[in-house]
């Protein structure tokens, strides 16, 4: 872990956050950590061309020791040349989110009725965002 | 001295609404620049799409998505007419409405259903007046569209698209060519084709600038590795793409309502500049007319008096 760690101070990768509206940021990072749709790859310096699908979760950047936690709604992440470009609809800083507010999502979304196959999906598409929702709220430093 | 006083209080009149019209103008061109750099931003976005979707095209697959699929039969559209919320835009209301009233004839005369959806106080007005209410309408687009609430509207649209409750969708907007050309556009954004997907109305400038950066990218072929597989990562983005597409007909239509405001704005200031110059004119000739008038009343006098 060490010789990695000090690898990944010389050798650095660009992290691009792209939502519908704007170029959220674009900044030089050691290490970036994505959730995939099932689970989280963490993607340093030098890492193989990959075009995946994201899903609800926590998007983490660090850069010595200090790290951005985001908040993504889906979307896709592109790497490549050592560019992770993230493509989502919305990346909410992580500490722009209550706990409260995403329990209350939680419980709504639980309440959901769902009477077909349809509903059924929005459903569990709505609870899984609220859980991750309610994931990141609570890994808040 | 009557005649020349009312030329006064017209001129100064003028004067006031030409202060206004030029503000106004001045208001609009800062909103446009901050529009089109909204738009401009926004582009990135699409840019990326249209990336990712080179990038899995040369993997050459078919990708299935109800999105994509026309339902055989059309029976019940949808046009959703993109307007402003505010008037003294020049022609800009106009030409859309035009263009969305061709259309619906058109649906009328191929006796389909539609649903009309209204977004901007100008359109919902004309067609209360017109006697055929909209069906849904929408004042929330101003002249910075949210992506959220755009999402939600196309959110909308997919679910009744995939249940079939619509069999498709048209939307009536301005669209933004460059900034010296705009045109009101009837655009079919559902089904969508397979080529669509990828591809995104650009601005020119843009467009030069992606299809270099596609012709590029085919050159190197990326040995990319997918996660999960190519063909449903395609499928994700078809919605997004769709959603995308939506956006940038609201984004096209903030940009173009503050053009064409600004435009007409401006040709109201120089009119009144015109009118304060014909005014003044005629005020010193009134004037004069008046002294003269004056003048011989009292030679016309005096000479009496002798």
């Amino acid at each position: 872990m060490s010789t990695a760690d000090h690898a990944a101070t010389h050798e650095r990768l660009r992290c691009v956050v792209v939502t519908p509206e704007r170029t959220l940021f674009d900044t030089p990072v050691e290490s970036v950590t994505l959730p995939l749709f099932d689970g989280e790859i963490g993607i340093l310096h030098g890492h193989t061309p990959l075009i995946g699908r994201l899903g609800y979760g926590e998007l983490r950047t660090k850069d010595g020791n200090t790290v951005h936690r985001y908040f993504v709604d889906g979307g896709f992440a592109q790497v490549r040349d050592n560019v992770v470009t993230v493509l989502t609809n919305r990346a909410t800083p992580a500490a722009a989110i209550s706990a409260e507010g995403s329990a209350r999502e939680l419980e709504a979304a639980k309440a959901r009725k769902a009477t077909n196959e349809l509903d059924q999906a929005e459903k569990t598409k709505a609870v899984d965002r609220a859980r991750a929702l309610v994931r990141v709220a609570s890994h808040k430093s | 001295m009557a005649k020349a006083r009312a030329i006064v209080q017209r001129r100064a009149a003028v004067q006031n609404i030409k202060k206004i019209t030029r503000t106004m103008e001045l208001i609009a061109t800062a909103r446009f620049k901050k529009a089109l750099d909204r738009a401009t931003e926004a582009e990135a976005y699409t840019r990326k799409i249209a990336e990712i979707v080179a990038d899995l095209g040369t993997t050459s697959l078919e990708v299935s998505h109800p999105l994509l699929q026309p339902h055989p039969e059309v029976k019940k559209s949808v046009l959703l007419v993109i307007t402003s919320n505010r008037g003294l835009a020049g022609g800009y209301n106009g030409n859309v409405l035009r263009a969305a009233n061709r259309s619906l004839q058109d649906f009328e005369t191929d006796s389909l259903g539609v649903r009309l959806e209204v977004a901007g106080k100008r359109g919902i007005n004309y067609f209360r007046f017109r006697g055929t209410p909209a069906d849904a309408t929408y004042t929330n687009f101003e002249d910075r569209p949210q992506f959220d609430e755009v999402n939600t509207l196309a959110e909308a649209y997919i679910a009744m698209y995939v249940s079939g409750e619509i069999d498709r969708l048209d939307v009536a907007y301005t669209r933004f060519i460059n900034a010296a050309k705009q045109e009101a556009v009837v655009q079919t954004l559902l089904p969508m084709s397979a080529s669509q997907v990828g591809q995104v109305v650009q601005s020119v400038r843009q467009k030069q600038a992606a299809a270099g950066a596609v012709a590029k990218h085919k050159g190197e072929a990326v040995p990319y590795e997918f996660l999960p597989d190519p063909k449903s990562i395609l499928e994700e983005i078809v919605p997004v793409s769709f959603k995308v597409r939506l956006f940038k007909c609201f984004l096209d239509a903030a940009v173009s309502e503050q053009i064409s405001r600004m435009v007409a704005m401006r040709g109201a200031t120089e009119n009144a500049d015109a009118m304060v110059k014909s005014l003044t004119m005629l005020y010193n000739r009134a004037r004069q007319a008046q002294i003269t008038g004056e003048l011989a009343e009292i030679i016309g006098g005096a000479a009496a008096l002798e």
